[in-house]
């Protein structure tokens, strides 16, 4: 047996150190590496600072508002009153629309959206909650359809809506009402809270793409919009899943009328995140990343999709059965926005969609 | 390196198997826990209602939830004695079968170090690894053997060449070579690492990858067998698979699979003085070598299972179409982080007549790795449709067809149709023949 070389055991010493250090390094649990990337921290703090901060912010003042203006329907029901809370209404539904592209961090662990807008509401078991007196808005998916502003639009708006607040169960009706605007106000305040506080900077520090990244939660986010928006806001209640069968009450504002709007809104907001409006968004990375063309035609669809679901002849829960045409027409143009933030975005980002191992293909 | 001739059954000492034993066991110990801790076993073999099976493996499935976890839990009982080299002939085989059945389940978690690790499971079973520093042959349940014959080390060389070679060989295409695709895409997300982070926006740094993982991939072999070399092309390999870990950590164990596996080219010496430091009992020579018992047997096993490696990757040749876009002959060939592809998938189930028609919400029935994994490969994209059929059969759709408008996107070009959509997919068999609903790739580069 001759003697160990000494070169030998340096390789040895040095493997067990790369091992080591490398296995350290793939743990996600890990601190975000030190920031070097100006762009994208530029890029970060822009969404946090101009978009997502304000977003929520202005969503608070209005459902601030419109507690005051329900306060005056809840005091003396009546259609007169009922149109008087109208505008503030409306104006806090859009307003969500600007925060939904953020669902991740404080409003997903939250489970915000959720809680706020989780369509079509479930009026049955709204009536049984009222009746018992007794409901737990904290239990997540079991109870997500019977508040948020889905459970306004029906508590509001359905036909027969004012009559019920001066029915036997009006003090009950009131106290719901006032329960879920509560529990809207405060689940809103605490995320805008978090986003305040330390939140914000870990969203800033985050400059990787994996799953956790703040980048990777911007570009699922566009995609699963685009597709909440395919789906849920305009495919399923058109009958993409049930052979053409329309189901205009499962639609997003449906019992206010605000199908249309609360769509454009969506749309136009998330145009907004991709562009990161006055600052740098994603769409000046993929500048970076010298894919101009691509940001350019993603631009040009934005603006396509918008038009076409705009096209559609109000109200919109009527045209899923008498448009069809203008109704596919928007449904194929969000496909292919769609198409484009799943594959050339997501590609040219390089953002990860699960943690599981992939080795590239 | 042919397995005949007396030269390679030369007996030649056994430590570098024992090592070999010792890490595989340690290393498939600790990834198996990982995989375990990380929630893998629920989200990739228990939720899901629908698996996407290999080509004649349609037979197997996932056991039900307690199944799976007892027998991942069987699996690192069996990789720890594997590397302690107790009760070893079962347990190698029991971890052969074991992890084998699982890769089965899925395709879409198909890795090529799954497969890597299949083929060295197979490999071990066959070889007298437990004949030195194992317990099995402390304890005297098989006889000590200090020696083996030459080929049982040669063979594990020989398919660490493969796996590098295959690969470098895979590189050596147009995107990676000359428009350093898919590292110019996928650096740019790396800029956050300390020191090197801003250099990944430069085009040069893209190349730089590009051209030394070809090279390193063609070239490193022969630098590990010449024993002049070897120390420094090791230093290569910890530089290569720790910078792949640190760029790349989404590639999981195969850094260090291939870091502790490369292990194995050194010399019978540095393994015996290696594993001095493990007390495994005195260390008394026997001046027999281990023998196989039927040696001509083990010849023409060896010589088939050589053959099929070298020519199994191969079998892209004989289709038509770009290899990176069916991906017909593009699994188990070592092809590792090689592409970037993306896709979106849509799919719409119509009756016989073509009146009814119904969109699918792939949500409901895949998991994210799946659907991603789904949108790109053609043969996943055909079994699905297939799942798809059957499902709206038995919700009472009269003979289903199933139409799939499909775009993707590879190495960074904008995204194109994949798929025929106006194939009906459901009337299409899977085999060995050349895919005729994908559609053609059109080249666009600017």
């Amino acid at each position: 047996m001759t003697r160990f070389r000494s070169n030998h055991l340096v390789l040895f010493v040095l493997a067990s150190a790369v091992f080591y250090s490398c296995t350290k390094k793939t743990d996600p649990t890990d601190p975000p590496a030190s920031s070097n990337d100006a762009f994208k921290t530029a890029m970060l703090t822009n969404y946090a600072d101009r978009i997502i901060i304000p977003g929520y912010s202005e969503l608070n003042t209005n459902l601030a508002t419109l507690e005051t203006q329900l306060n005056g329907f809840l005091d003396k029901p009546s259609s007169a009153t009922l149109e008087a809370a109208r505008p503030a209404y409306k104006a806090a539904y859009l307003s969500y629309q600007s925060t939904a592209a953020a669902y991740f961090g404080p409003a997903s662990a939250l489970l915000y959206n959720n809680y706020l807008n989780t369509f079509p509401a479930a009026p049955t078991k709204i009536e049984q909650a009222i009746t018992a007196g007794n409901y737990n808005f904290e239990l997540p998916v079991v109870n997500d359809s019977i508040q948020g502003f889905p459970a306004l639009d029906y508590l509001l708006f359905a036909p027969d809506a004012v009559e019920k607040f001066s029915g036997t169960q009006a003090v009950a009706r009131k106290k719901y009402v006032g329960d879920v605007l509560a529990r809207m106000k405060s689940l809103t305040a605490n995320t805008l809270g978090q986003w305040n506080g330390a939140y914000k900077t870990t969203f800033v520090n985050s400059l990787k793409t994996d799953v956790g990244s703040s980048i990777a939660f911007l570009v699922n986010q566009f995609a699963y919009e685009a597709d909440r928006m395919k789906g849920p806001r305009i495919g399923w209640p058109f009958g993409k899943l049930s052979n053409g069968i329309v189901f205009a009450d499962k639609s997003e504002g449906y019992y206010s009328g605000l199908t249309k709007e609360l769509a454009v809104a969506n749309l136009t907001s998330l145009k907004n995140y991709f562009t990161g409006g006055s600052g740098d968004g994603i769409a000046d990375y993929l500048v970076l990343l010298k894919k101009e063309a691509l940001a350019q035609q993603v631009l040009t669809q934005f603006d396509v999709a918008i038009k076409a679901i705009d096209a559609i002849p109000q109200p919109m829960s009527t045209s899923f059965s008498k448009n069809p045409t203008q109704v596919d027409e928007a449904y194929r143009q969000v496909q292919k926005l769609l198409t484009l933030i799943k594959t050339d975005i997501a590609s040219a980002t390089s953002v990860q969609i699960t943690y599981q191992d992939n080795d590239g293909d | 390196m042919a397995i005949k001739g007396p030269d390679m059954n030369r007996p030649v000492s056994l430590a570098p198997l024992a090592t070999f034993r010792i890490t595989f066991g340690l290393l498939m110990f600790g990834s198996l826990l990982r995989f375990w801790a990380r929630g893998w076993i629920e989200s990739s073999y228990v939720t899901p209602a629908f698996h996407f099976t290999y080509w004649g493996f349609g037979w197997v499935q996932p056991l039900r939830q307690t199944g799976m976890y007892v027998l991942f839990g069987t699996l690192i009982v069996a990789a720890l004695l594997v590397a302690l080299g107790l009760f070893y002939r079962v347990a190698i085989v029991v971890f052969f079968l074991g992890f084998t059945y699982v890769e089965l389940i899925d395709v879409t978690t198909y890795l090529n170090h799954y497969y890597f690790i299949s083929l060295v499971a197979f490999l071990l079973v066959w070889l007298p690894a437990n004949r030195d520093c194992a317990l099995d042959a402390r304890f005297g349940l098989v006889q000590r053997r200090s020696q083996t014959p030459r080929w049982t080390i040669g063979i594990l060389r020989f398919q660490m060449a493969v796996v590098y070679i295959f690969a470098g060989f895979a590189k050596l295409n147009a995107d990676w070579l000359l428009r350093a695709e898919p590292m110019k895409t996928w650096l740019p997300a790396k800029s956050h690492l300390p020191f090197v982070g801003p250099l990944m926006y430069e085009e040069w740094v893209a190349y730089l990858f590009s051209w030394f993982g070809a090279g390193y991939d063609l070239f490193i072999v022969f630098f590990l067998l010449n024993h002049k070399t070897r120390p420094v092309a090791y230093l290569f390999v910890l530089i290569f698979h720790g910078a792949t870990a640190l760029f790349f950590p989404a590639i999981g164990m195969f850094p260090y699979v291939m870091i502790l596996s490369s292990l194995i080219f050194f010399s019978g010496e540095f393994h015996t003085r290696l594993l001095s430091f493990l007390r495994f009992g005195k260390n008394y020579l026997t001046e027999k070598a281990y023998e196989f018992k039927y040696q001509k047997a083990v010849v023409y096993f060896a010589a088939l299972y050589l053959a099929f490696q070298l020519l199994f990757p191969l079998r892209f040749v004989l289709y038509p179409g770009k290899l990176f876009w069916t991906e017909q002959g593009y699994r188990f060939s070592w092809r590792v982080m090689l592409m970037e592809k993306a896709g979106a998938a849509y799919f719409t189930v119509k009756d016989r007549t073509g009146q009814k028609s119904y969109v699918v919400d792939n949500k409901q029935h895949l998991n994210l790795l799946q659907e991603k994994m789904m949108s790109t490969q053609p043969d996943l994209i055909l079994q699905y449709a297939h799942y798809l059929a059957k499902l709206f059969k038995a919700k009472g759709v009269a003979e289903p067809k199933v139409y799939a408008e499909v775009y993707v996107t590879l190495n960074g070009l904008p995204s194109q149709l994949f798929i025929d959509p106006t194939a009906d997919l459901a009337a299409k068999k899977l085999s060995w023949r050349p895919y005729d609903w994908v559609s053609p790739y059109e080249n666009k580069i600017p």
